[in-house]
């Protein structure tokens, strides 16, 4: 495989002395960690619940499903957007109710409706006709949403390539659904991953309100839901507007909805992504031609997966009392592919081989996306509420 | 206040007061729970659907058992399939005449819990000299035995769930292979308002191998959105052709002790309302 420069992380440099917890961290656990801040993701709940007033939160499972983000989400009173049958029983487990969720996995085997119904959970959201067909046998027990597709090729990941009927299609989706006997109570659509701006989830909360209000005057059934979806970006850089500012036009745009619409979201990444940290020890080190080249046990094909899926760029924090002088630098993981580099283009101090590295922000779509390849342990998961973390 | 509700149906559903929990268990991908409820007494639910509750259980039970048993006349085996909380039993033990019941339950632990925790369903019945416990897969159990049965009583759980294979076509051919001659096959059968495509399937699949199918019904309050539907299979049209003068007869020679079934609401439960009759043309 090819490697692909990136461009640089923000990087910061800390005094060697604050190594110190990190340091104490993994000669309790071992190296490398993912540790997860419980009081983050409450803190991040919260603020999020403040900026969209009277939104239903479902959090996407996928962004983290390890069982500690899930129990202190569901302690904080989210609810959940599922996808597959493992979400379902790590939800069982938890003892989360099957009607506090929504399944969002527009493509569904038979086996998937069955085991979400037998979980409890009766709202699903399908994009085409085919899918709708799927809910003819339980057409009585369902409650369907309609994704609804408003591309966005500036989001880093554009969700609306993959899945989503045209907003022109929708109305007549809708139709031959009722004529099916299968129950369509709203739309939903996904603005985007990380979105830089709030004018893809304002424009498609306008354009849903116009179709919701023209169904619900034209036909006797009536909608009465409308899935903003997620996207709410967070600061992996200083670019990111605050979540309150990000909201408030989507705010406004949602007073377009008659009263009687619910209206929720399924926020992932915002919700998790600054709740954990990742801990990590250099074992190589190499100078080369093109910088400095420092080999940790945790990369790409770890807890940094999302550099490659997600294309996130995570803060990077490493520890020296030299910052006068600084090398070029690139930040390597320890599995036997070139691609497996997670920092390029950075200038820091010299490390040694056991000094630590520090990924901030690894919250979202990290542990969730991580693999066994070359059969590198994975990082232990571990939970602090330590302000450090 | 604790409040436990129906996950059944999206649009609506039935809520109950949980006065106390006496038994929870989120094993084998199940989540089951016995509560008290101070109208319906102690409630069985899994899987977010309501089982079975002290109050009520006698209409389903007696609708179930009494009809076929008194419609045969002359019932000496009795098969029952599921019905692990022992409340069929209990009323196929009323019966003098039945020689030997059989009861196939998938998992002793239901059978146990419900001792411990319905002792009311099974009310000594799981103690009947007449009855023996098979712990097997009811689908499983009708494909392989060689025994045969006068009347087979199937109590099971929702197609969406455990109760899946006792609801295909390969079940009810087998039931037939082990049904005496003159024998009737019946099977809870959902509610019709509700899950209208379940008593098509059920009908689809019983027709093949059964030369009278027709369902009847019983108002359960807990089993919500109107009437349940019991199927009814076999190859003797005449047993439930019968006049009221007959199965009355039978009715006070079995001395039955009960409170929903009546010789007139027997003959009554086959009248079917439009809307379910217009699934079975």
């Amino acid at each position: 495989m090819a490697s692909v420069s990136l461009p640089a992380p923000p990087v910061t440099i800390s005094p060697a002395s604050e190594a110190e917890i990190y340091r104490k961290a993994i000669e309790t656990h071992g190296s490398p960690l993912l540790v997860i801040n419980p009081a983050k993701i409450r803190r991040a709940y919260r603020s999020l619940n403040d900026a969209l007033p009277g939104v239903g939160l479902y959090f996407a499972i996928k962004a983290n499903p390890h069982r500690a983000v899930v129990k202190t989400l569901a302690e904080c009173g989210a609810s959940f957007d599922i996808a597959t049958s493992g979400e379902i029983e790590l939800l069982r487990e938890i003892k989360v109710r099957g009607d506090n969720c929504i399944h969002t996995h527009p493509i569904k085997r038979d086996k998937d409706i069955r085991d979400a119904l037998r979980y409890g959970c009766t709202k699903f959201v399908v994009d085409n006709l085919e899918e709708i067909k799927k809910f003819i046998p339980y057409r009585n027990r369902v409650g369907i949403l309609l994704r609804v597709s408003f591309p966005n090729p500036n989001s880093p990941v554009d969700l609306s390539k993959k899945f989503g009927c045209t907003p022109d299609n929708a109305i007549q989706l809708a139709e031959t659904a009722t004529e099916m006997g299968i129950k369509i109570k709203g739309f939903s659509f996904h603005a985007g991953s990380q979105c830089a701006c709030p004018e893809n989830h304002t424009h498609a909360v306008e354009r849903c309100a116009e179709l919701l209000m023209h169904y619900n005057e034209t036909h006797e059934q009536n909608m009465s839901i409308l899935d903003i979806g997620g996207g709410f970006p967070v600061p992996y850089d200083n670019g990111t507007p605050d979540i309150e500012s990000f909201c408030a036009p989507i705010r406004n745009a949602l007073k377009l909805l008659p009263e009687h619409i619910a209206v929720i979201a399924e926020p992932g990444r915002f919700l998790v992504a600054d709740a954990a940290t990742a801990v990590s020890t250099v074992i190589g080190v190499a100078d080369r031609c093109d910088g400095r080249w420092y080999y940790l046990d945790d990369g790409v094909y770890g807890s940094y997966s999302g550099r490659i899926y997600d294309h996130a760029n995570y803060p990077i924090r490493v520890f020296s009392d030299e910052t006068s002088v600084t090398h070029p630098t690139i930040m390597a993981g320890p599995t036997c592919d070139s691609i497996d580099v997670f920092a390029e283009n950075i200038n820091i101090p010299e490390l040694k081989i056991g000094d630590l590295v520090v990924g901030e922000m690894m919250g979202a779509y990290t542990n969730a996306t991580a693999t066994d390849f070359n059969l590198f342990p994975r990082a232990k998961i571990i939970e602090s509420t330590d302000a450090a973390f | 206040m604790n409040r436990y509700s129906e996950t059944l149906y999206d649009a609506w559903g039935q809520s109950f007061a949980v006065d106390k929990v006496l038994f929870e268990t989120h094993t084998d991908h199940q989540h089951l729970v016995i509560f008290k409820n101070s109208h319906y007494g102690r409630v069985m639910a899994l899987d977010g659907v309501i089982q079975t509750t002290e109050a009520d259980e006698f209409i389903y039970h007696e609708s179930l058992t009494h009809i076929p048993l008194l419609a045969h006349g002359d019932v000496k085996k009795v098969l029952i399939i599921g019905g692990g909380d022992g409340g069929i039993l209990r009323e196929v033990c009323k019966h003098k005449n039945v020689e030997s019941i059989t009861m196939v339950e998938i998992d002793n632990a239901v059978v146990e819990m419900s001792r411990e925790h319905l002792p009311k369903h099974s009310d000594g019945a799981f103690d009947d000299s007449r009855f023996q416990l098979v712990i097997d897969d009811g689908a499983n159990f009708v494909a392989e035995t060689e025994q045969t049965f006068d009347v087979i009583i199937s109590d099971s759980t929702d197609p969406i769930g455990p109760g899946e294979v006792l609801f295909t076509q390969d079940f009810y051919g087998n039931c037939k292979r082990c049904l005496n001659p003159g024998g009737v096959l019946v099977t809870q059968n959902g509610v019709p308002f509700m899950q209208a495509d379940e008593l098509i399937s059920t009908h689809e699949r019983q027709q093949v191998h059964f030369a009278d199918n027709t369902f009847y019904t019983a108002a359960i309050p807990t089993y919500v959105g109107g009437v349940m539907a019991f199927s009814w299979a076999s190859d003797n049209k005449d047993l439930r052709a019968q006049n009221l003068e007959i199965i009355k007869a039978r009715f006070e020679q079995a001395e039955l002790a009960v409170r929903f079934y009546t010789p007139e609401l027997h003959l009554g439960a086959f009248a079917l309302p439009g809307y379910i009759q217009e699934h079975l043309k």
